[in-house]
């Protein structure tokens, strides 16, 4: 399939901070692409400069052949975006906020109409339609932030952390409408630092950090990046250098490392090893109060690759 | 142009919505119109004791000496006017018509001769009808002196003929018949422009002043639509910076317009004030000092990122361009070193053309005003269009 989104050496400078540094991706058509990282990883920073919010120091960036510099106004036509921040008019009702987003992108009459009453049916809002925003609930707002950057039915949606501050509801009806939309053929460009929406959702994933991408490609092949290896994490009364050593000593531990109050220890099998690994810590006194055993996943490909967790 | 009107529209639905704002903008001009008209209803009248008289004395015999003389001499008279000695008497007329002296007596050069004769003579007294009780009490005392200085010329003469080899110089035979019917004091009430009541005078003012507050509102949603991201997501759509910019300031321009509509139905049914006959002037006007709102709200965007900044600013700047324009004390009142300045205020521009037409003029006269009020508005809406920041 072809690329819809081709972005290509990207960098923005901010005085002597680099935000976004070297980074270059692709999304097909019909793909939903996940941007992961931490907080100040560079992704909201992207994300801005694909949507032409701000201009790149370098690089270049093509969305439905309509390049940002020289076709601005084409681009944001194929494109919709969904802020992290809810921007939205509290003192006007969701109709009023969802005709105003639509006439934004040159929607009038009766398809402005279809287009409203459409979204608001997808973010299940139809019955409080005419409601001001102000009273609704964060998830509710959430809602009708994503159902204006879908009014014009765009080829791409960019999606920046749209379940941020909200309720498991709420948030489980997001996901779903962002698998409907994608399931309907729209291109999903989605940034999140929650590796489970990111592994729900996504068909191809870059990871960030530090305004770089340091891994990119399908879930299966950023799991290979750990060798396929399952975390145990032991939570022990003290980690001392002692028994860390004594732990990397044990047969099948690839990996070995000191967490917050806990060892963690990467595994081709952690069945085979648990007995050794409990047996080992009693021995050398430390007294073990929990065990979490986790498959691969983006989280332990991440620690993997930066040494440090998502949420640090 | 529907980009910008839908813009427009959705700011005007905000603002409907917005009871301070709506509190501000309308409620509070009403009522200052109504206090400040009502405590200084008379201030602008220009009546008081110690006023300003002149006396032009054109007689070449003695009789105008003596008058002259009369009237400068007395305590009583000193107490209650300044009385100026002038030679030019077109020079005084002048002056009494632009209200700097209260009243006047021009004696006619011909007095003495045609007493003499026992011809009918006239003393103009021209005086301001706006300054009614000073000028009133002036034409009296003329009146009072002209009875006082006949009665000294007959005392005069009668005790003359009674002399031996006495006698005064005679014109006609036989004695001059003088009284004080022979002397005609003429009051002339010079034309003035027409007094304006304070009511009127402070919706002007007013009008123009708070027309300006709704531009600060315009700079405060421009401000808040940065801070709540809905800037920036206008910006993410296929609008132009342009359209944008474009749209917020007709927001608050179609805002202002009917911000007026209402301040000018309110006014007029509430107290009343008599706006003029120029309905379309007066609206004009009113519209005119609305782009100047709809700039000074882009300019202020411009010069203050957040809605704090702007509050610190905009109404510093409001209040020195209403005292300028005289929106404070009447424009009249203003000390002359300040009128060079009050051209850079669209208030003062916007409070001079209502006057204007208050008075009776028409859309001719206003048009020099309305065209400086909107080269003001074009100029501020142009600064805040090139140093606006989206992000």
């Amino acid at each position: 399939m072809n690329a819809i989104v081709d972005v290509n050496g990207l960098m923005k400078r901010f005085g002597e901070l680099v935000a976004v540094d070297d980074v270059s991706f692709s999304i097909r058509e019909g793909e939903v692409y996940g941007l992961l990282g931490p907080n100040g990883a560079g992704k909201t920073t992207t994300i801005s400069m694909v949507s032409c919010l701000i201009d790149p120091t370098a690089g270049s960036i093509v969305v439905d052949g309509h390049d940002a510099v020289r076709e601005p106004g084409a681009l944001k036509q194929s494109l919709g975006v969904v802020p992290q921040e809810v921007a939205l008019y509290p003192t006007l009702t969701a109709t009023e906020n969802l005709r105003f987003w639509g006439s934004m992108y040159g929607l009038s009459g009766s398809a402005l109409d279809h287009a409203v009453a459409e979204a608001l049916e997808l973010a299940g809002l139809a019955d409080r339609a005419k409601e001001r925003i102000e009273k609704y609930s964060g998830g509710m707002k959430r809602r009708i932030n994503i159902a204006a950057g879908i009014l014009h039915k765009p080829k791409v949606l960019l999606m920046d952390e749209p379940t941020v501050g909200i309720d498991p509801q709420s948030r489980n009806h997001i996901l779903e409408t962002v698998k409907g939309l994608n399931a309907a053929g729209m291109t999903v460009l989605y940034t999140s630092h929650y590796m489970e929406e990111v592994e729900y959702l996504c068909d191809s994933i870059a990871i960030m950090d530090h305004g770089r991408i340091i891994a990119e490609g399908t879930l299966g092949e950023l799991r290979d990046v750990v060798g396929g290896m399952d975390v145990v994490d032991v939570r022990i009364t003290e980690v001392t250098d002692r028994v860390l050593e004594h732990v990397q000593g044990i047969d099948g531990v690839r990996q070995a490392d000191r967490t917050d109050g806990a060892i963690r220890v990467l595994t081709r099998s952690s069945g085979s090893i648990l007995g050794r690994l409990v047996a080992t810590l009693e021995s050398e006194g430390a007294h073990v109060t929990s065990i979490t055993v986790t498959e691969p996943n983006l989280e332990s490909v991440f620690l993997h690759l930066t040494g440090k967790s998502l949420r640090d | 142009m529907g980009r910008l009107w839908r813009i427009a529209v959705k700011d005007l639905r905000i603002t409907v919505r917005d009871r301070g704002a709506l509190l501000v903008m309308l409620a509070m001009p009403l009522a200052l119109i109504f206090i400040l008209g009502s405590a200084l209803g008379n201030v602008g009248e220009g009546d008081s004791l110690d006023a300003e008289v002149a006396i032009v004395n054109d007689d070449a015999g003695e009789i105008g000496d003596r008058f002259v003389e009369g009237l400068t001499s007395a305590e009583e008279i000193d107490a209650v006017f300044n009385v100026h000695i002038r030679e030019d008497s077109d020079a005084v007329r002048t002056e009494v018509e632009r209200g700097d002296l209260t009243a006047a007596l021009v004696i006619p050069a011909d007095l003495t001769e045609k007493v003499e004769s026992g011809e009918p003579v006239a003393l103009e007294v021209p005086q301001d009808p706006g300054s009614e009780i000073s000028a009133g009490v002036w034409t009296g005392v003329v009146r009072a002196g002209v009875a006082h200085a006949c009665a000294q010329i007959i005392t005069g003469r009668a005790i003359a003929e009674a002399l031996p080899g006495g006698g005064l110089p005679m014109s006609g035979a036989g004695m001059p018949e003088l009284g004080f019917d022979s002397v005609d004091v003429r009051e002339i009430d010079i034309e003035m422009e027409k007094q304006i009541p304070m009511l009127s005078y402070y919706a002007a003012a007013m009008s123009g002043m708070f027309l300006l507050f709704g531009g600060m509102f315009g700079a405060f949603s421009f401000a808040r639509e940065r801070r709540e991201q809905t800037l920036a997501r206008m910006m993410a759509t296929p609008a132009s910076a342009k359209e944008i910019v474009g749209g917020k300031a007709l927001g608050v321009a179609v805002i202002g317009a009917l911000q007026f509509l209402v301040l000018l139905a309110g006014t007029s049914l509430l107290f009343p004030v008599d706006w003029g006959v120029g309905t379309l002037a007066v609206v004009l006007v009113g519209f005119a000092e609305v782009v100047a709102a709809a700039g000074f709200a882009m300019a202020l965007a411009a010069l203050g990122k957040t809605e704090r900044a702007i509050g610190g600013i905009a109404p510093a700047l409001i209040m020195l361009f209403s005292a300028l324009g005289g929106a404070m004390i009447p424009i009249e009142q203003l000390p002359s070193w300040l009128h060079p300045l009050q051209v850079v205020s669209p208030v003062y521009w916007t409070i001079d053309s209502f006057l204007e037409l208050m008075r009776g003029g028409g859309l001719v006269d206003v048009l020099p005003g309305i065209g400086a009020v909107l080269l003001i508005g074009m100029v501020l809406l142009g600064f805040g269009a090139w140093r606006v920041r989206y992000e």
